[in-house]
C-alpha cells in the first residue's frame, strides 16, 4: 500500500465512524423522544425573538 | 319515529332533530342522554332556544350538516336523534332571562416576573387563527391550516416589546376547558400548572356567540385576559357592527381587533396584553359571569371552604367534574367539601329543574347572548338561517352525486401533477448530479476516497435528491387542500365509510397528514376523543404512504411502467388506504373492540389559499428534505457503502466484490425470506436500511447498484441501472411485477424509527412491537400474494 492509499483509508474509516456514531445517536435520541426528527412535528427550538419595540 | 312529549316548562310539542328535513330551521329544547358527548354538543351551542338549520346530508346520507350560531356542524343521524327540537317560532324560552350581568371578584396583585419569565398563552376555539398570530408574533413557521386540530401540542416562541422579552405559547384549539378530548385536557392542565401571566384569547369575530363561551370559562380563572377579535376584516365585510368598548366593559377585558393572516392589529394586541399584565401587579377586580343568587351563593360558600382554588375550579367541583374533584384529594376536609358540593349541586338542579351541566352551559350562553344583544348590531339585510359567505362551494364539493368523484379526481390530480410536472426539474437535477460525478471522477485520483465520494455519497444522496421537485409539488398540493377548508369536507364525505370500518370521520385528517409524514399524523390523532379510536388510527396511519416512500415509487414507476404512471402511483396509495381500512375493521372487531363513537365536527368556511402560505409550507418541507439529505441520508449512505465495500478481496469483479462484502453476506442471509416476493438480496437489504428513514431505501439501491456497475461503463442514472440489472442467469432482476411487488412491500412494511417513536409516545412500547410485527407480516403477505398470482397469470 502506498502512503497515499493508507492516508485515504484512514480518512475514509474516520468518515464512516463519524457517520455510524451520528446514525446511532440520532436513533437513540429519536426513540427517547428528544430528537428533532425533521418532520415538522418537533419543538420550535430554533424560533428567534421578534421585536415589536 | 317522531317523538312527542310535553316540555316540562311550557306546553310545547317536541320532535327529534334527526327527523327534520333539509332546509328546516328549528329551536333546540334539550340534548338528551348524558356524558361527555352531550356536554360537547351543549358547548358547541346546542343549548335551549338555539336555532338550528338542517343544511344537507353527506353524499352517503350520514352525517348531516347543520348550522347553529353561524357555525356549520356535522352530526351523525344517531347523534342528531339525541337533540329534542321544536318549531323555530315557539315561545318557550327567553334566553335574555339567563343574562344576569357580571359579578366582580377581587384578585390580589401578583409579580409577573416571580418565575423570571413573562409568559402569555394563546387560547381559543379550533381554527380561529391562533397559530397564524403565533407565527406572526414570534417569526415562527408553525403549520397552519383551515381546519380544527392542526396544533396538537404547545409551541413556544418569543417576542420583545417595550424592552421586555415575553414567551408566547400556542396551545391546541379547544371549544371549552372541559376535558372531552386530550387536547382540551392539555390546555386546561397547561394553564393550571404553568400559571401564565396573561391569556390571549383569540376569538373568531364573525362567530362571537360560540367563541365567547370559552371566554366565559377563562373569565372564571381570574387570570389577566385580552380578547383578540381575529378575522375582523370578515366581520366588517359582513356588515355586522360591534361596539368593542361596551363589550370590553361587560367582559372586563380589553378587546382588540385583529387580522392575523396579514398582521393588522398585532402590535395593538401585544400592547394590550402587556398593559393587562402590568395592571395585574396591583389588586384588581375581575369580571365573572353572574350565575344568579343560588349558584353565586354556592360558589361563595364552597370557595370559602377551598380558598386555594380559583372560581373556575370551584364551579367545576359543583359540576361534578372528576378532574377538579381530584384536586381536593390532598385536603384534610376533602370529604366534607365533596359532600357539601353534592348537596349544593342537588339544590341547584332541583331549583332549575334541569341537570347541572345544562344549567351552567345555558347560563354562560345566556350571558354571551345578553352581552351580544347589547354590543352587536347584526347586518339587517341578512335573513335568518342564511348561510354565511364562504360556504357556497359546498353546493358542488359536497354535492350528493359529485362529492366522491371530485374527491377521487382531486387525489388523482395531485399524484399526476407530482409525477408529470416534477419530471422536468428532476431531469435537470439528475443531469447536474451526473455532471458533478463525472467531474469528481476526473479530478480525483483513483482510490478508496474517490469510491466513497462517487459510489457512496453521490450514488446514495444523489439518488434521493433528484426527487426534491416531486416532494415540493406534493406538499404544495396538500397545502392548498388544507388552507382551502377542503380537508374537513373530505372527512364529512367519507365519514360513513370510515364509520363502517370502525373509524371516526375525524381519522381522515391524520390519514391525509400521513401522506406527508407519519409523525405529525400520529400526533394529529390527539383530536380524537376516544382512546380506542385514537389507537386504531395510530396503528393504521403508517399504511398511508408518507412522502419519504415517494422517491422509491417514483423511481420504480418511471423505470418499469411506461403508461398511466399517475394512476399506478395512485393505486399504491389506494391499496394503502384499503389495507388501513381492513386493519381498522380487524382491530375494532378484535383487540380494540368498542362501541360506536360519536362524530361532531365543525366545517370551516372555504378560504382562498394564499400563495405565501402554500409556498412557505412547501419551502419548509423542502428544507426538511434537504436537511435529511445532508444528515441522516448522507450518514446512512456512507455506512451502506462501507458495508458494501469491505472486506476487500483481490482479483474479484465488482459484482463478486459486493456479493462477498458485509452487506452482501447480510443480504444473502435474508434472501430466502424475500425471494418468494421476487426480490433479490439488494432489495432485501434496502428495505432493512429503510428503517432509519424511508428515503434510505433508494439511497441504498443507489449505492449498491452504483457499486455493481462496471468501471468502464458510462455514467447512467439509477433508473437505467435498475432497468439493466441482471441475475447470474442473465434474466432481468426487475420487471413490472417485481417492481410493483417491491412497491407494495415498501408501502406496507414497518414505519421508520421516527414514526415508531411517535407511536411509543402516544401509545406505548407494546403497540410499537405490535406495529412492527403486524405491518411487516402484512407487507410480506400482500407482496407474496401479488407476486405469485401475477406470475401465474
Amino acid at each position: 500500500m502506498t502512503d497515499s492509499s493508507i492516508i485515504q483509508t484512514i480518512v475514509v474509516l474516520g468518515i464512516v465512524a463519524v457517520a455510524l456514531v451520528y446514525v446511532l445517536r440520532r436513533v437513540i435520541k429519536t426513540t427517547r423522544g428528544h430528537g428533532d426528527c425533521g418532520c415538522g412535528c418537533g419543538k420550535n427550538c430554533k424560533c428567534k425573538t421578534k421585536h415589536f419595540d | 319515529m317522531i317523538k312527542k312529549q310535553e316540555d316540562s316548562n311550557k306546553n310545547i310539542s317536541t320532535r327529534l332533530l334527526d327527523d327534520e328535513p333539509v332546509g328546516m330551521t328549528v329551536q333546540v329544547v334539550r340534548v338528551m342522554g348524558d356524558g361527555a358527548f352531550r356536554q360537547r354538543l351543549l358547548e358547541m351551542g346546542f343549548v335551549r332556544g338555539a336555532k338550528v338549520t338542517v343544511l344537507k346530508n353527506a353524499p352517503l346520507q350520514d352525517p348531516v350538516e347543520y348550522m347553529i350560531m353561524g357555525s356549520h356542524i356535522s352530526l351523525r343521524h344517531s347523534e342528531a336523534a339525541q337533540v329534542e327540537v321544536t318549531d323555530k317560532d315557539a315561545e318557550f324560552c327567553d334566553m335574555e332571562d339567563a343574562f344576569n350581568g357580571i359579578v366582580e371578584t377581587e384578585v390580589a396583585g401578583v409579580d409577573p416576573m416571580a418565575d423570571n419569565v413573562l409568559r402569555v398563552v394563546l387560547v381559543g376555539n379550533p381554527n380561529c387563527g391562533k397559530t397564524s398570530l403565533f407565527n406572526n408574533v414570534t417569526g415562527a413557521k408553525e403549520k397552519v391550516g383551515n381546519y380544527g386540530g392542526v396544533t396538537v401540542d404547545s409551541k413556544e416562541g418569543w417576542f420583545s416589546i417595550g424592552g421586555r422579552k415575553v414567551q408566547l405559547v400556542d396551545l391546541p384549539g379547544t371549544y371549552s376547558l372541559t376535558e372531552y378530548s386530550p387536547e382540551e385536557m392539555y390546555v386546561r392542565t397547561y394553564i393550571r400548572d404553568n400559571h401564565p401571566d396573561a391569556i390571549l384569547n383569540i376569538v373568531d369575530a364573525g362567530n362571537l356567540e360560540r367563541n365567547l363561551y370559552l371566554t366565559t370559562q377563562i373569565m372564571d380563572m381570574n387570570i389577566p385576559m385580552v380578547v383578540a377579535l381575529n378575522m375582523w376584516d370578515e366581520l366588517e365585510k359582513s356588515g355586522d357592527k360591534l361596539d368593542i368598548e361596551m363589550m370590553s366593559r361587560l367582559l372586563g377585558a380589553r378587546m382588540v381587533p385583529l387580522t392575523a393572516y396579514n398582521g393588522h392589529g398585532v402590535k395593538d394586541v401585544l400592547q394590550a396584553t402587556m398593559a393587562a399584565i402590568d395592571e395585574s401587579e396591583q389588586e384588581t377586580m375581575h369580571h365573572n359571569v353572574n350565575y344568579g343568587p343560588l349558584i353565586e351563593d354556592s360558589l361563595k360558600e364552597l370557595g370559602e371552604m377551598c380558598p386555594e382554588l380559583d372560581r373556575y375550579t370551584v364551579l367545576k367541583i359543583i359540576e361534578n367534574d372528576q378532574h377538579a374533584i381530584e384536586l381536593l384529594n390532598n385536603k384534610d376536609d376533602a370529604e366534607t367539601v365533596k359532600s357539601r358540593a353534592t348537596e349544593l349541586r342537588q339544590l341547584i338542579e332541583r331549583d332549575f329543574n334541569s341537570d347541572i351541566v345544562s344549567i351552567i352551559t345555558d347560563l354562560k350562553y345566556g350571558f354571551v347572548r345578553g352581552a351580544l344583544a347589547e354590543a352587536l348590531t347584526p347586518n339587517p339585510n341578512r335573513a335568518t338561517g342564511e348561510t354565511k359567505p364562504g360556504y357556497s362551494m359546498d353546493r358542488l364539493l359536497t354535492n350528493r352525486w359529485l362529492a366522491l368523484p371530485i374527491l377521487l379526481v382531486l387525489m388523482w390530480l395531485m399524484f399526476e401533477l407530482t409525477f408529470t410536472l416534477g419530471a422536468y426539474p428532476q431531469d435537470w437535477i439528475e443531469s447536474g448530479i451526473g455532471w458533478i460525478g463525472e467531474w469528481i471522477g476526473k479530478a480525483m485520483p483513483d482510490g478508496i476516497l474517490k469510491d466513497l465520494v462517487i459510489d457512496g455519497i453521490i450514488g446514495g444522496v444523489g439518488g434521493v435528491l433528484v426527487f426534491l421537485p416531486q416532494i415540493l409539488i406534493l406538499f404544495f398540493c396538500i397545502s392548498l387542500l388544507e388552507d382551502s377548508g377542503y380537508m374537513a369536507r373530505a372527512a364529512f364525505i367519507v365519514d360513513r365509510i370510515m364509520h363502517r370500518v370502525g373509524l371516526h370521520g375525524k381519522s381522515f385528517i391524520p390519514y391525509l397528514i400521513g401522506f406527508g409524514c407519519g409523525v405529525p399524523a400520529i400526533m394529529a390523532t390527539r383530536t380524537l376523543e376516544n382512546r380506542r379510536d385514537r389507537l386504531v388510527t395510530i396503528l393504521t396511519v403508517p399504511f398511508m404512504s408518507c412522502s419519504a416512500r415517494l422517491p422509491a415509487y417514483l423511481l420504480l414507476v418511471a423505470a418499469f411502467f411506461t403508461a398511466n404512471q399517475g394512476l399506478i402511483l395512485m393505486s399504491i396509495y389506494l391499496i394503502g388506504i384499503l389495507i388501513a381500512a381492513l386493519t381498522a375493521i380487524l382491530l375494532s372487531k378484535t383487540i380494540l373492540k368498542h362501541d360506536k363513537t360519536q362524530f361532531v365536527m365543525e366545517l370551516p368556511p372555504y378560504r382562498k389559499p394564499t400563495a405565501r402560505n402554500a409556498t412557505l409550507h412547501m419551502w419548509s418541507k423542502g428544507k426538511q428534505y434537504l436537511q435529511k439529505m445532508a444528515t441522516i441520508i448522507l450518514a446512512a449512505s456512507i455506512i451502506v457503502w462501507a458495508l458494501g465495500y469491505f472486506p476487500r478481496h483481490e482479483g474479484q469483479t465488482p459484482q463478486e466484490q459486493i456479493e462477498n462484502s458485509y452487506m452482501g453476506q447480510m443480504g444473502k442471509a435474508i434472501e430466502p425470506l424475500v425471494e418468494p416476493l421476487g426480490f433479490n438480496w439488494q432489495m432485501g437489504v434496502s428495505v432493512l436500511t429503510g428503517a432509519a428513514a424511508k428515503e434510505i431505501v433508494v439511497s441504498t439501491m443507489g449505492v449498491l447498484y452504483t457499486g455493481e456497475s462496471d468501471a468502464t461503463e458510462e455514467s447512467t442514472s439509477l433508473k437505467e441501472k435498475l432497468q439493466s440489472a441482471t441475475k447470474p442467469n442473465g434474466e432481468h432482476v426487475f420487471d413490472p411485477i417485481v417492481a410493483y411487488s417491491f412497491m407494495l412491500f415498501i408501502l406496507l412494511y414497518f414505519p421508520c424509527i421516527a414514526a415508531l417513536a411517535a407511536i411509543k409516545r402516544e401509545a406505548g412500547w407494546k403497540w410499537v412491537a405490535f406495529e412492527v410485527v403486524y405491518t411487516t407480516g402484512v407487507a410480506w403477505l400482500v407482496s407474496f400474494i401479488f407476486y405469485q398470482i401475477a406470475r401465474m397469470v
